[in-house]
């Protein structure tokens, strides 16, 4: 009974079931034709002689992500610390940070088509996406700091710089992380849609060819590698996390 | 405000705005206190009675709606700036993500000072944490907190040093030897001291001189002399002057429970 209550053990348990329901809807074309079997996806990806087509689209979008991801969490990270430095700031950038993130990606993804050099758009909108989680995440985790220490840094002298350094960024760094990973899944999309609009390669490039040529097994390869891809980083962030956690709280 | 004292308190006013009434509350009225350098001055009264208030003020964190607060002639906010206090308030304030060797080097840190290693180990002699140097707090008990907190507090040998309850959240056992173990931190350093407290067995063992205040609106209600040559050995509190002096402070304390 114990066993049966512990979550991993259970999130097990759902994801064997989900993969069962997928097989057998496909398997008996109870979902039609363009609901393949999960074998047959597995198979495709397993497949040694597309590896060379996976892996390509593949690091072609992981490399947009990460750099979406990078960027992205940079700027959001310094945009929270100026406007937690130039208080009269904070009202426009948290207007500004939501206004963009209100904008669906697919309706900006034309527009950074035409305006951004070629093969741009993917870690463009990968780093919007994730600029905003990490904006609010670092701007509420700046204001986390105790009444108890703010009062103790105030009679010992400190200024503005050993403020920030020394007791609100470490204060804020449970949040960031939460932010950060938050984020990852934020990275991957923003990537897969910048490439659908046009990009040389990927596995957004993959979806969109899968989809108009009719190769229903390929598209779905290709979707189930990205949720793969955007499964393990978040696995990674949220080790990441908790270390953090159990380090500045 | 007498000439040279260490803290002088002058004709201390202090409001609270509340919504609803015009003039707000008053918190403390024309509280005056002078603490002479060297002296350690307890400040005893219920809670509410505005004397941690007069500490925040003292240190800066809160001003007086009228009157003065001086620290060696000069605004606690100049005294602030140059690390001149010490502090330790009940919540030890003691950062979690670093070690007790670096929670009490922290004030030369943020005074962008280069770190005086020697003195950080003598002061972890002091309060006799030898051994827990690479600890963190979470893994330290209440007492061995409060420790830090109080090597913090002396660590940069500050002209004030400011403590608001800082065994209140102890039990009574921890408590008492803490007192034992500041008592001789202090007789060792003689520095002066503001001690916020509202234990009278506290402020009777540890201080010079004893301030009654009582509350709504704070008032300074007794201002005793404390009889005892230091340094003070527990047997202290077994004496009968002892008790007699804090059952006068316990009656100034509640005027009205004393009455017939």
């Amino acid at each position: 009974m114990r066993i049966a209550r512990d979550p991993r053990v259970l999130g097990l348990l759902g994801t064997l079931l989900l993969c069962l329901a997928w097989e057998a809807i496909g398997a008996s074309g109870l979902g039609g034709f363009t609901w393949p079997p999960l074998s047959r996806v597995v198979a495709m990806l397993a497949d040694p002689d597309r590896w060379d087509l996976f892996g390509r689209a593949a690091g072609a979008t992981l490399s947009a992500a990460l750099t979406g991801y990078a960027l992205g969490a940079a700027a959001g990270i310094v945009l929270a610390v100026l406007t937690h430095l130039l208080p009269p700031l904070a009202p426009g950038a948290d207007r500004l940070a939501a206004g963009m993130n209100a904008v669906p990606s697919v309706a900006l993804a034309p527009v950074f088509l035409v305006l951004l050099p070629a093969g741009g758009t993917p870690a463009t909108l990968s780093g919007i996406g994730v600029m905003f989680l990490v904006y609010v995440a670092t701007a509420s985790g700046l204001r986390a700091a105790g009444a108890a220490h703010q009062d103790l840094f105030s009679v010992l002298g400190a200024r503005p710089a050993a403020r920030l350094l020394r007791l609100e960024l470490p204060a804020a760094l449970p949040s960031i992380s939460t932010g950060l990973r938050l984020a990852v899944p934020a990275a991957l999309i923003g990537a897969v849609i910048g490439e659908w609009f046009g990009a040389p390669r990927g596995l957004g490039v993959l979806i969109v060819n899968g989809m108009q040529n009719f190769q229903i097994v390929l598209l779905w390869s290709a979707v189930l590698l990205a949720a793969l891809l955007s499964l393990a980083g978040f696995l990674i962030a949220t080790a990441v996390e908790r270390a953090v956690h159990a380090r500045f709280r | 405000m007498t000439a040279g004292a260490a803290i002088a308190l002058a004709d201390v006013t202090r409001r609270f705005p509340l919504k609803g009434s015009r003039e707000g509350v008053l918190a403390l009225d024309r509280v005056t206190l002078d603490v002479r350098p060297g002296e350690f001055v307890a400040l005893l009264g219920p809670s509410g009675c505005g004397k941690s208030t007069l500490l925040r003020m003292t240190a800066g964190l809160d001003a007086p709606s009228t009157g003065t607060v001086r620290v060696g002639g000069e605004a606690p906010a100049a005294i602030a700036a140059r690390q001149g206090f010490g502090v330790a308030f009940q919540d030890h304030a003691l950062l979690p993500w670093l070690s007790v060797r670096d929670n009490i080097a922290l004030p030369y840190r943020v005074a962008g000072r280069r770190v005086d290693a020697a003195r950080v180990a003598e002061l972890i002699a002091l309060v006799k944490l030898t051994g827990f140097e690479e600890a963190f707090p979470r893994a330290l008990s209440g007492g061995m907190r409060q420790r830090v907190n109080i090597a913090r507090a002396l660590v940069l040998e500050p002209a004030v040093l400011l403590l608001d309850e800082p065994f209140g959240a102890l039990d009574a056992v921890t408590r008492r030897h803490m007192n034992l173990e500041l008592q001789r931190i202090w007789t060792e350093t003689r520095t002066t001291t503001l001690l916020v407290t509202h234990a009278v067995e506290e402020a009777l063992f540890l201080a010079d001189r004893v301030v009654v205040m009582t509350g709504r609106p704070g008032r300074v209600a007794q201002d005793l002399p404390v009889p005892f040559p230091r340094p003070r050995p527990v047997e202290v509190m077994r004496e009968p002057e002892f008790h007699r002096l804090s059952d006068g402070l316990v009656a100034a304390l509640e005027p009205e429970a004393a009455e017939p």
